[in-house]
């Protein structure tokens, strides 16, 4: 018996969208299978047909045979699918909903008819292989991502599904969130048949078998180590290549060591006088941001605790830190969200407590990392019309502001478009161009390319590469490493409220041990480099200095 | 305390206050029920309410004597009315303070209401907080784009108030749409067992009697005259 059996599976939504085309599967049991590929290719349909949602749930037309183990998902009820399905969703907030953890992993056996005595040994032992024992009377809407997830997980548990569908679970965990979850999928592994989305290449190295979509269909399909080294292949379906294949073009290297092997082997070196002019000596203007001191809490615990420093007009500058660190706190005192309780911030020079509010909110422009809790209009046109009017700004200028911001975000045409009915990316892009329409000279962005696919990211940090050398100073907070060392020229990085780093992003990243303490990974192309004595902040840097 | 018990209680005290209309009898109550809002350590959460009872009572006590304009007796029925309404609000965030969302839910499964309306509605008091984080992010992000919800005259103050509805709302439908399919996904049903699983004890049965005690004899007081400051009203 198969674990799953999908013959021809097609799949429209009400709506109209083609989301699985011709899709032709069969995991055995006890398989760990990685699906990936861009956003829209299908992999959250394909995640939410194994346990009936789709179609039960989710209406449409479908077409086509979903078998799991040997249960026909048209025939059967989800509530009874469930039994052998166990579904974990990316948004970790809304899948949770108990009073504390022990009633929400007991909430799945409950259903289940099990009798108490039962449900409790099921509570105790899922949550003992999640490691949360000691978390019982916890509030789960308190806990971190990580933790929220590894809640999620054990709510699925208990169950005892035999089959564990998650969808993307780390996409939106700090870099500890996500060694949670990777260190529990090894333990899932082992009595469980797994199938996962997932973006993160650590991950599917761990899988037996990986699947890519693209377009409702499964355009790849074979063993992790094969495709991950076919660079072409994954770029070509929107999938981001690991550093050390680009590197070392198609040749099957996954670790450091590897690398530092064929390395040596291949006689490889690197020239010094490239790598000294690399270090590009940029000048940048006057003072735009002076932070002193900068002392905030939120309760009876600081939440940022002296933080001093300068950012010049025309600096890419990224804060970093792990979820807590302070890094939203630190950014909501730059547009006046947030007063400070000590210390002084001075905006162009002019202190925070001078500035008039709206003068504030429009010099500094801050987009928030969901676009969902800004977008409101009924058109594009009107969304990204919203700040400068607010703002005062006469009708001409307003227009232009509009036309031009839609252009810098390659969303020209888009005007009379209903924002609801675009794309997350776009959704993301229509919340920038909202922002740079007042034409602010500093932007804030907080995680712009969480739930962004390679493609969408690139294109995001693209653009904000552009305003960058069109004189916009650029904050942003993130997590993505890579986006990091590639795009920012300085690294700002936070720890329990301070800052503990702060530099030019190459001299950060050549600070391991300081980083280590701070559980943040450098992308795997400037660990490898470290092993040479240098610090590479891409592979295009690597390449250019190879003798 | 078994969740049977406080869902009576809590019963118990509406229609108690029900019952009059006089203030004085209306404070007694009021006062009852503080004291039991110290006793369980929750006047934290009865103060961070303070702003909506306090201002309901101001409202009660002016507006009730505009409309009945029957001099003294109706400025002290507003001034009940006020108290009425308060020892509502009270005695429901002491009952949800003491009480978990499961707790409820269950307890109304085993009066009778069938388990998905009790579920739903246990639900609907579980999204508040997390719908008031949604609004403050929202405020949040609306006041960046320089969204001013301080100044204009009534009409325009009003429609200010769309890019933080809109947003809201679509973060709520979002939001219970994943919840849905979280449920779904484990198999809810109304056919199923109960974790939480409270017998009625002494104490519990204890204050059932009373409190219907003291229902019985309130109405009883009520329907002889006692308690009132106007007749004619509830």
């Amino acid at each position: 018996m198969k674990a799953v059996e999908i013959t021809d599976l097609n799949f429209k939504y009400k709506d109209g969208t083609e989301a699985l085309n011709g899709i032709i599967l069969s995991i055995p049991k006890g398989e760990f299978v990685v699906i990936t590929g861009k956003s829209g290719a299908g992999k959250s349909s394909l995640c939410l047909s194994l346990n009936g949602l789709i179609p039960k749930f989710l209406k449409g037309e479908f077409h086509g045979s979903v078998s799991v183990l040997n249960k026909d998902v048209k025939n059967n009820k989800v509530s009874e699918l469930a039994k052998k399905v166990g579904v974990v969703f990316q948004d970790f907030d809304s899948q949770l909903f108990s009073t504390n953890v022990e009633l929400e992993v007991a909430f799945t056996p409950e259903n289940f008819n099990f009798s108490k005595k039962e449900i409790e040994r099921r509570i105790e032992s899922s949550l003992s292989l999640v490691g949360l024992s000691k978390y019982r009377d916890r509030n789960p809407a308190l806990l971190s991502g990580g933790e929220k997830q590894l809640v999620a997980i054990a709510s699925i548990l208990s169950g005892s599904p035999e089959i564990i569908v998650m969808d993307e679970p780390t996409t939106d965990l700090d870099p500890a969130g996500k060694e949670k979850i990777f260190t529990i999928t090894k333990e899932l592994k082992k009595n469980h048949t797994l199938i996962f989305v997932e973006h993160e290449t650590e991950e599917i190295l761990n899988a037996d078998r990986m699947l890519i979509m693209n377009g409702g269909k499964i355009v790849a399909d074979g063993n992790p180590k094969d495709l991950l080294s076919d660079v072409e292949l994954l770029e070509k379906n929107g999938v981001r290549p690991l550093d050390l294949c680009r590197l070392f073009k198609n040749e099957p290297v996954f670790s450091i060591k590897e690398g530092i092997d064929l390395f040596k082997k291949k006689r490889f070196s690197i020239s010094d006088k490239v790598y000294e002019n690399l270090k590009h000596k940029k000048s940048y203007g006057r003072p735009v941001l002076e932070i002193k001191d900068l002392t905030y809490s939120y309760g009876p615990q600081f939440s940022i605790e002296k933080i001093s420093l300068t950012i010049r007009k025309g600096e890419f500058v990224a804060i970093v830190g792990q979820n807590g660190s302070g890094k939203t706190t630190f950014a909501k005192h730059l547009n006046g969200l947030l007063l400070p309780d000590r210390g002084e911030i001075k905006i162009n020079g002019v202190d925070i407590s001078q500035w008039k509010r709206s003068n504030l909110a429009r010099e500094v422009g801050y987009v928030f990392q969901n676009p969902d809790h800004q977008l409101f209009a009924e058109t594009v046109k009107d969304e990204v019309s919203f700040g400068p009017r607010n703002f005062g700004v006469p009708k001409e200028e307003l227009e232009l502001g509009v036309k031009e911001s839609l252009q810098s975000v390659g969303l020209e045409g888009y005007e009379t478009f209903d924002p609801f009915s675009l794309t997350k990316g776009e959704r993301q892009k229509v919340a920038v161009a909202s922002i740079l329409a007042s034409r602010p000279s500093i932007l804030i962005l907080d995680e712009p390319t969480t739930g962004l696919d390679y493609y969408e990211t690139r294109s995001m940090m693209n653009l904000l590469t552009k305003l960058n050398r069109a004189g916009y100073t650029i904050i942003i907070i993130t997590h993505s490493m890579w986006v990091v060392c590639e795009y920012s020229s300085r690294v700002v990085v936070m720890d329990s409220g301070r800052v503990v780093l702060d530099g030019k992003t190459r001299e950060v990243f050549s600070k391991e041990d300081l980083l280590r303490s701070t559980k943040l990974k450098p992308p795997q192309i400037t660990r490898f480099s470290r092993l040479l004595g240098k610090t590479f902040l891409s592979v295009e840097e690597l390449k250019k200095c190879l003798n | 305390m078994d969740p049977r018990t406080k869902i009576f209680g809590l019963l118990s005290i509406f229609i108690i206050s029900m019952s009059f209309n006089h203030p004085v009898y209306l404070l007694t109550l009021f006062l009852f029920i503080i004291t039991a809002v110290i006793l369980s350590k929750s006047m934290i959460n009865i103060f961070k309410f303070r702003l909506v009872i306090i201002l309901l009572f101001l409202f009660c006590s002016v507006l009730w004597p505009l409309f009945l304009r029957r001099g003294l007796k109706s400025v002290l029925y507003g001034i009940g009315m006020g108290i009425r309404l308060d020892v509502m609000i009270v005695a429901g965030i002491l009952f949800l303070s003491t009480t978990m969302i499961e707790e409820l839910c269950w307890g109304l499964k085993k009066f009778g209401l069938p388990y998905p309306i009790s579920f739903a509605l246990s639900m609907a008091f579980r999204l508040v907080p997390t719908f008031l984080g949604t609004t403050s992010t929202v405020v949040q992000a609306q006041r960046s784009r320089g969204l001013d919800l301080e100044s204009g005259n009534i009409i325009k103050r009003v429609k200010k108030y769309v890019p933080l509805i809109i947003p809201i709302f679509v973060s709520a439908i979002r939001n219970t749409d994943n919840l849905s399919m979280a449920l779904e996904g484990k198999g809810f049903t109304p056919h199923r067992t109960y974790y939480i699983d409270s017998k009625l004890r002494f104490w519990d049965y204890l204050i059932f009697f009373s409190f219907g005690l003291l229902v019985t004899l309130f109405i009883y007081l009520r329907i002889k005259g006692y308690g009132v400051i106007l007749e004619g009203r509830l």
